[in-house]
């Protein structure tokens, strides 16, 4: 159950942000969370109401951007999603496959009232 | 209503952490095994038998103990001769890099040619989390499932090193080891495989040189 420190670290990237923005109520976060990142979207959810219960985002949004885990093989050029990380090319059997995306952890957006 | 852009990775203040970590471990010249396992696969185990030989290759070391809670572990290693600190993470299942760092300062890390990290046990939570280590090694003990690479991919992705344990009960078990190996294979084609029994002794050998060749590499020699 890392999800509680990962959205206690999402929360301190949103402190950095807001710092600008003093005084202007957090209305929603809009996260990156790749599927091969290890983060369990429900439970970062759950994480998240805990955390800001109380405190100055009691009330805020989290929006989970789902992001497929999509790689190409390096031996045949095709591009495949992935139930799990870095497995072989469904289609000439190589073990040399790029991901190209889902490795995403990322606070991509705050909306705000100011 | 306002949109503010931000762009940021989440675990972008354990990444700054780590990379001060490693800086420090870099100018100490000191190796960074970050161990890795579900509980009772064997790390305190390997780590009692790998002090047991490190000097004789001439090799000494240190041992970052994490554990949800007690001293048990580093009491483990201090009975064997080696010396270290012991973190405590009340409940987290994972070390960060900000817990590594607050114990670099109780230890002298310029007599030491390899740190050990031996991580919270659990497969999952470690995995997301650099501490600064030169290098993840995730331990398998043989009496655990042949499928559990497949399981747990995410840690095998990040490791250079898994270290199939316990191998001296391979004939009470029903265990694939070749399966296993397949898979990790399959996940992490740069991850090495090695078959020990911390136990026993066998392949303890290839794991002293294996630490050996890593620590001659991160040196230039």
């Amino acid at each position: 159950m890392h999800e509680l420190s990962i959205c206690q670290s999402m929360l301190r990237v949103v402190d950095g942000a807001m710092k600008a923005h003093e005084g202007s109520k957090l209305l929603r976060i809009f996260a990156d969370v790749g599927r091969g990142s290890t983060v369990e979207p429900q439970l970062l959810r759950e994480a998240f109401d805990v955390l800001v219960t109380g405190g100055p985002y009691e009330g805020a949004e989290l929006v989970i951007n789902d992001i497929p885990l999509a790689g190409r093989c390096r031996s045949c050029g095709r591009a495949f999603e992935y139930r799990e990380i870095a497995l072989g090319c469904p289609a000439c059997g190589s073990a040399s496959v790029d991901i190209e995306s889902g490795l995403e952890l990322s606070v991509r957006e705050l909306e705000i009232d100011d | 209503m306002a949109k503010v852009s931000v762009q940021e990775r989440i675990q972008s203040e354990n990444e700054r952490v780590a990379a001060q970590n490693r800086a420090a471990f870099a100018k100490a010249g000191a190796l960074v095994l970050n161990l890795v396992s579900s509980p009772g696969s064997g790390k305190t185990t390997l780590l009692e038998a790998t002090l047991d030989r490190l000097p004789a290759a001439g090799l000494r070391s240190l041992v970052i103990e994490g554990d949800v809670s007690t001293e048990r572990d580093l009491d483990r290693v201090k009975a064997r001769g080696g010396d270290g600190v012991q973190i405590n993470t009340g409940g987290g299942c994972h070390l960060s890099a900000q817990m590594v760092a607050d114990v670099l300062g109780r230890l002298d890390l310029a007599s030491a040619d390899v740190v050990f990290i031996e991580n919270v046990g659990n497969l999952i939570c470690p995995s997301t989390y650099d501490l600064g280590e030169d290098a993840k090694v995730v331990l398998l003990a043989v009496t655990e499932g042949d499928d559990k690479p497949m399981k747990y991919p995410a840690v095998f992705h990040e490791s250079s090193l898994a270290v199939l344990n316990k191998i001296d009960l391979l004939p009470h078990l029903a265990y694939d080891i070749a399966k296993a190996e397949r898979e990790v294979a399959v996940l992490n084609p740069r991850c090495e495989i090695l078959r020990l029994s911390a136990l026993k002794g066998d392949g303890m050998d290839r794991w002293i040189s294996w630490i050996t060749a890593r620590l001659a590499a991160k040196r230039g020699a």
